[in-house]
């Protein structure tokens, strides 16, 4: 488990806050469905969001089964900000920036491994896994020089927290917990993270690869966008189960649109709808029978989620596909490209043979060879790149999707929407990401969303 | 690794065979090139495993490595899952070929060695692929691959591939070819 470390960090320090940018208003007309282009190319837009955004909310940084005993670590990213997160001693997780306090240069180079120390390469500087600086090449002289070394570690992130094994960082000692970052969306969270005993774990590593578009519209495309499938992924469907995606937009009838804080779900409820399309009869055949036990456990609606035709972002730039069971961070470099991190999850109780099929699955559908994926990479460039276009940046663009679907009385934690072919997750996202770009600071940030769920406890105890 | 001792193991192929293999190699990437993906099938045994692993940065003594069989990969493929990549492609909704894509596969440092079996060789080479795709979308992967070809029917066939590029990251938005 990680430890809350969100007092106030030795030596993270920041500039103050920066004004928000002029004008932000005018980029979106959620009423009317609307949005400018503006924030799909806007240098000093990107700038303030990795400000704003980047370094202020929860990102992911890995999963608990990556780093499972003292001294694994992996490397990654917050916004553009490299960090080393490692395992600890007493079992705790920390993070830190992944550079020297001496020259500046990167401590750790892999992607992933196990160490007792970090060494910098430029003057043999060492950290514990802790952090501590434990001494470097030549440490007489900084000795005669006077250096404390107790107050030149690595540079920690402000928190560090998990839920159900995700684990989450944040760069601002003023950001809410992570419970109430995640608030009620940790109630959907469950259907897929907490389904069976022992949670899951990822297996097979990380496949990353480089994407020429605006970190947003990966976000969105996940956080509600199903209806793209039917049409981009006719090709992959029919290769992988022999005909067209299902016509969702046929069925609004139990199927959603919910929303908490800008992340987003959306989903039907046909249990293995997505798990169907890795052509492999056993993970059908493995979910429907864990079905009855989650609904037992988690209650018949989230049973109904675990494999279903469905998506979900967890804000900002996170993403997964309950089903597909592919889970990825779209890290942001610069306003015109990503770099695409992708892991596979599974059930860590699960036989063997249903994660590889699982693991083997994920990657023939949602990596960079993958059936499905081909085709959206390139969707989303050309939403990007056709900005450069002086007048045509300048055209906005429409999202007013399923206005006046909003279910008052629906018993769910959340926003509830009816119907999944809806962008009422898109507008939420949008939202949360035009108050955080408004606002100074984490207490500036609007509270539009009542949380049912209570920040102490488990989504799962609250809900029972 | 063992090179030392590889090498010396090493038996290679006579000439004839030795052209043949690097004619069959070459057909193949022309077969690639020119969306012959039914005949590219064609080439594979019925046992055919296509591997091209993802790797990960690793430093040189951990023990895990840069590759492992049961970790992320581009293509863990069978005869089935090659056939199904084969079939996207082939759908008059594969929006990412169309206008095409254009391919080239270019194919070098061919070395062709005995196997366990009379019937089998291994055969290492190195490859460039360049792919380019409306006005400017230009991609270059450049690797090494290692192969087991078997003799069926007086013809060869692929039985087992493995496919290592340079790139930790891939550099592109997808890997819409075969290497």
């Amino acid at each position: 488990m990680c430890n809350d470390t969100r007092t106030q960090p030795i030596r993270l320090k920041r500039r103050p806050a920066s004004d928000a940018r002029e004008n932000l208003d005018q980029l979106l007309d959620l009423e009317n469905g609307r949005m400018s282009r503006n924030m799909f190319w806007d240098h000093d837009i990107y700038e303030q969001e990795l400000e704003k955004i980047f370094a202020r909310c929860w990102l992911f940084v890995g999963h608990e089964s990556q780093i499972p005993k003292s001294g694994d670590y992996i490397t990654t990213y917050l916004g553009e900000d490299n960090v080393i997160v490692v395992r600890q001693k007493d079992g705790a997780v920390k993070a830190f920036l992944n550079t020297c306090p001496h020259r500046g240069n990167k401590v750790c180079f892999a992607d992933a491994g196990s160490a007792r120390q970090f060494v910098c390469n430029y003057h043999g500087w060492s950290f514990g896994i802790d952090g501590g600086l434990k001494g470097m090449h030549a440490s007489e002289a900084y000795e005669a020089s006077g250096l404390d070394k107790s107050q030149h570690g690595l540079h920690p992130v402000a928190g560090i927290e998990s839920y159900r094994g995700l684990i989450f960082a944040t760069l601002d000692p003023a950001a809410p917990s992570l419970a109430e970052y995640l608030g009620d969306f940790r109630y959907y969270l469950d259907a897929v993270f907490d389904m069976d005993e022992g949670g899951t774990e990822f297996v097979g590593g990380c496949v990353k690869s480089v994407i020429q578009c605006n970190w947003k519209y990966a976000s969105e495309n996940f956080v509600g966008d199903i209806l793209h499938a039917g049409w981009t992924h006719d090709s992959g469907a029919r290769a992988m189960i022999g005909g067209p995606v299902a016509e969702v937009h046929k069925f609004p009838e139990q199927s959603y649109h919910v929303n908490f804080n800008g992340h987003g779900w959306e989903f039907n409820q046909d249990i293995v709808g997505n798990a169907a399309t890795l052509g492999e009869k056993d993970l059908v055949k493995y979910l429907y029978n864990l079905q009855p036990r989650v609904a037992e456990r988690l209650g018949e609606v989230r049973s109904r989620m675990i494999g279903s035709i469905s998506s979900a972002t967890l804000f900002p730039n996170t993403s997964f596909l309950p089903g597909q069971n592919t889970f990825r961070t779209w890290h942001p470099r610069g306003p015109g490209q990503i770099e695409l991190h992708t892991w596979t999850f599974v059930n860590k109780a699960a036989p063997q043979d249903i994660k590889d099929k699982w693991r083997k699955g994920t990657m023939m559908t949602f990596s960079p060879t993958g059936v499905f994926e081909m085709d959206d990479g390139e969707n989303w460039e050309y939403s990007t790149k056709t900005n450069a276009g002086f007048v045509t940046r300048q055209q906005d663009l429409y999202m007013g999707l399923g206005s006046n679907t909003r279910l008052a009385d629906s018993g769910l934690p959340g926003n509830v929407f009816k119907g999944q072919i809806n962008e009422a997750n898109q507008r939420a996202f949008y939202q949360r990401w035009l108050d955080l770009m408004k606002s100074k600071t984490w207490a500036e940030v609007p509270q539009r969303d009542t949380p049912m769920l209570p920040t102490t406890g488990t989504a799962q105890e609250k809900a029972a | 690794m063992n090179a030392t001792e590889n090498v010396l193991e090493e038996r290679l192929v006579g000439a004839q065979v030795h052209r043949e293999i690097e004619q069959f190699l070459y057909r193949e990437a022309r077969l690639l090139d020119t969306e012959r993906l039914d005949d590219w099938l064609a080439l594979m045994a019925d046992d055919v495993h296509y591997w091209m692993p993802s790797m990960e940065n690793r430093r040189r003594n951990d023990k895990h490595g840069a590759y492992q069989a049961d970790g992320g990969a581009f293509f863990n493929d069978n005869l089935r899952d090659l056939t199904r990549r084969v079939a996207r492609f082939k759908q008059p909704t594969a929006w990412a070929e169309d206008p095409p894509t254009r391919h080239t596969h270019v194919v070098s440092g061919i070395e062709a060695f005995a196997a366990g079996r009379d019937d089998e060789y291994v055969v290492h080479s190195t490859f460039v692929n360049y792919r380019s795709r409306v006005e400017k979308d230009n991609d270059l992967l450049v690797g090494r691959r290692e192969d087991l070809l078997r003799r069926v029917d007086g013809g060869l066939r692929i039985a087992r591939r493995k496919v290592l590029i340079t790139q930790s990251i891939l550099m592109a938005k997808n890997l819409n070819t075969f290497l």
